[in-house]
């Protein structure tokens, strides 16, 4: 069991393939870039009473950046395995350390920690940067589940990256997986609109933003929320696992 | 220790066996030729020495451990599986240091391997755009990386030219000279002739032969003597005493079939007959292959 453990020389050579690769490095930046960024557009851009339409929750309303930096991560996680299976870079790899399952889990856990790390950034600088627009109006770090709200965004940030990651594993095609995840976790939702209850609120977006949000919605709170995301990662990652293992390389 | 040992390796893609039952040893020290033609087998069973694939039944080990068992896999085995085997958008000295980091190898090294494959002055550069023969050289930089005691070699010499072939051959004998492993595949003869010391033939997944270059190409040469001499007529009347044939060949030179040279020279001397020129003609690499592989060609068509 500890042969599958990642190591600190295995880990450090996952951080050398992620910066080594500019789709890969912009992806992962993009996650914190484009969220806070987006962030502060609207925010200054819309007036106070425009800004209501970027959701009623006004903590919901801090991290409207979100939904766009969710994309960024998508793309982090899926370049960043989509990168092995392009001209059979696997088998190097693999040659370099053929413990398959500590290959795997270190590559996952490097996609895991820099999309943390990006994700946090991503919701420290959106909630800042997009409050310090709005005038009288705006939250304040301390108000009322601000710390939660931006540690659970690193958290979805990461998340969205696994399950991106976990099945690219499987399917080996960044622009297959994103067509699937793109429609799949942020237009279903937004389609089905707020009217859905049920089944729909398990979907790993709507889940997933239950941390962000002042107010429990839907019966799911911000944690178990959370939970339901980290599941859906779970069966990615794990599926990814089973992929990995058992295929010629 | 550095030994390569395969017994019983089987492999089966679906109902083809790529493999089968395939027992040998790599032997330290010397370069191992490993021949057949395209199909026979030789890159699986690499790849299946390198847990690169599910092997279907039997061993493959390297000293004795299986590959994916190896506490330090890149310090001892070093492998060239094909020259596409890196993602294009890295710079060859990313790609270097990134498999470097696996094994705390220090970066110091891979300017050193670029440096010895001729390549560091594009060390900077996105492998997409490097020629065949300059992913070949980085392939076989990234097979040097952890100095290992075993090299494993996949068709090294395609898309190099004149002078990298020459540069291979003399860097995998000094490589061997030193005491290492050293197996390479090729489909090519005249290439591997003037290589291995040992050799190893796969046809449809089978072993044909496993042997030295010398006893592989003596086993397969008819004796033929060939000669030039200025008395053609005395000597033809000579041999035919003894029932042989001189038949004419290039550049004024003659053949002598079913005699060695020793021989032939001794009877030339005792008949009075002056011989200008008289050496012992073997077969080529390439003329015993084709006659092994003929005389396995029957039951190969069935398969």
């Amino acid at each position: 069991m500890r042969s599958a453990l990642p190591t600190a020389p295995v880990l450090h050579s996952e951080w050398i393939k992620i910066r080594s690769l500019r789709g890969t490095f912009v992806a992962l930046s993009a996650v914190c870039v484009v969220t806070a960024g987006i962030q502060m557009l609207m925010a200054a851009l819309l007036s106070a009473e425009d800004a209501a339409g970027m959701g009623a929750d006004p903590l919901l309303a801090a991290f409207y950046g979100v939904n766009f930096g969710t994309i960024a991560a998508f793309a982090f996680g899926a370049t960043a395995l989509a990168s092995e299976f392009h001209n059979g870079a696997l088998r190097t790899s693999l040659t370099a350390v053929p413990n398959r399952a500590r290959f795997y889990l270190s590559k996952m856990a490097m996609v895991a920690g820099l999309a943390f790390v990006a994700g946090e950034f991503a919701g420290l600088a959106t909630f800042i940067g997009g409050q310090a627009f709005m005038g009288p109006g705006a939250l304040e770090l301390g108000s009322p589940g601000t710390y939660r709200a931006i540690f659970g965004c690193g958290l979805y940030l990461m998340l969205m990256a696994l399950l991106a990651a976990g099945l690219t594993a499987v399917l080996h095609s960044t622009t297959v997986v994103l067509s699937l995840l793109i429609p799949f976790v942020l237009l279903v939702p937004f389609v089905l609109g707020s009217a859905s209850d049920g089944a729909a609120r398990f979907l790993p977006d709507r889940a997933g933003w239950m941390v962000m949000r002042m107010e429990p919605h839907d019966g799911l709170g911000p944690w178990t929320g959370t939970g339901v995301l980290a599941l859906w990662a779970l069966v990615a990652v794990t599926g990814g696992w089973l992929a990995v293992r058992r295929r010629d390389a | 220790m550095n030994s390569i040992e395969i017994r019983e390796l089987t492999k089966e893609f679906g109902r083809t066996r790529a493999v089968d039952r395939l027992t040998f040893d790599v032997a330290p020290g010397r370069v191992t030729g490993f021949l057949g033609p395209n199909g026979a087998g030789k890159s699986t069973t690499m790849r299946l020495l390198l847990g690169l694939d599910r092997i279907t039944s039997g061993t493959a080990t390297i000293g004795g451990r299986r590959f994916t068992e190896l506490p330090d896999p890149l310090q001892q085995v070093g492998a060239l599986l094909d020259a596409q085997s890196a993602h294009g958008g890295r710079t060859a000295r990313d790609h270097l240091r990134l498999l470097a980091a696996t094994a705390r190898v220090p970066v110091r090294r891979v300017e050193d391997v670029l440096e010895q494959a001729g390549i560091a002055a594009a060390a900077g550069r996105r492998i997409k755009t490097f020629s065949l023969g300059m992913r070949q050289r980085l392939g076989i930089a990234a097979a040097l990386l952890g100095d290992p005691g075993v090299l494993l070699l996949d068709e090294p010499t395609n898309g190099l030219d004149p002078e990298g072939i020459v540069w291979i051959r003399e860097l995998m004998r000094s490589l061997a000279a030193e005491g290492r492993t050293v197996l390479v595949s090729s489909h090519l003869m005249t290439e591997t002739a003037a290589l291995a010391d040992h050799l190893v033939v796969l046809g449809q997944g089978r072993l044909l032969a496993d042997t030295s270059m010398e006893e592989f190409i003596e086993a397969r040469s008819a004796p033929r003597a060939r000669l030039r001499t200025t008395d053609p007529i005395g000597l033809r009347s000579a041999l035919a005493h003894r029932g042989l044939a001189l038949v004419p060949s290039e550049g004024g030179r003659w053949t002598v079939a079913d005699i060695r040279a020793e021989e032939l020279g001794a009877m030339a001397a005792r008949e009075g007959i002056p011989l200008l020129e008289l050496v012992d003609e073997r077969a080529s690499l390439e003329e015993a292959y084709l006659d092994l592989t003929a005389e396995h060609a029957p039951f190969a068509a069935t398969h």
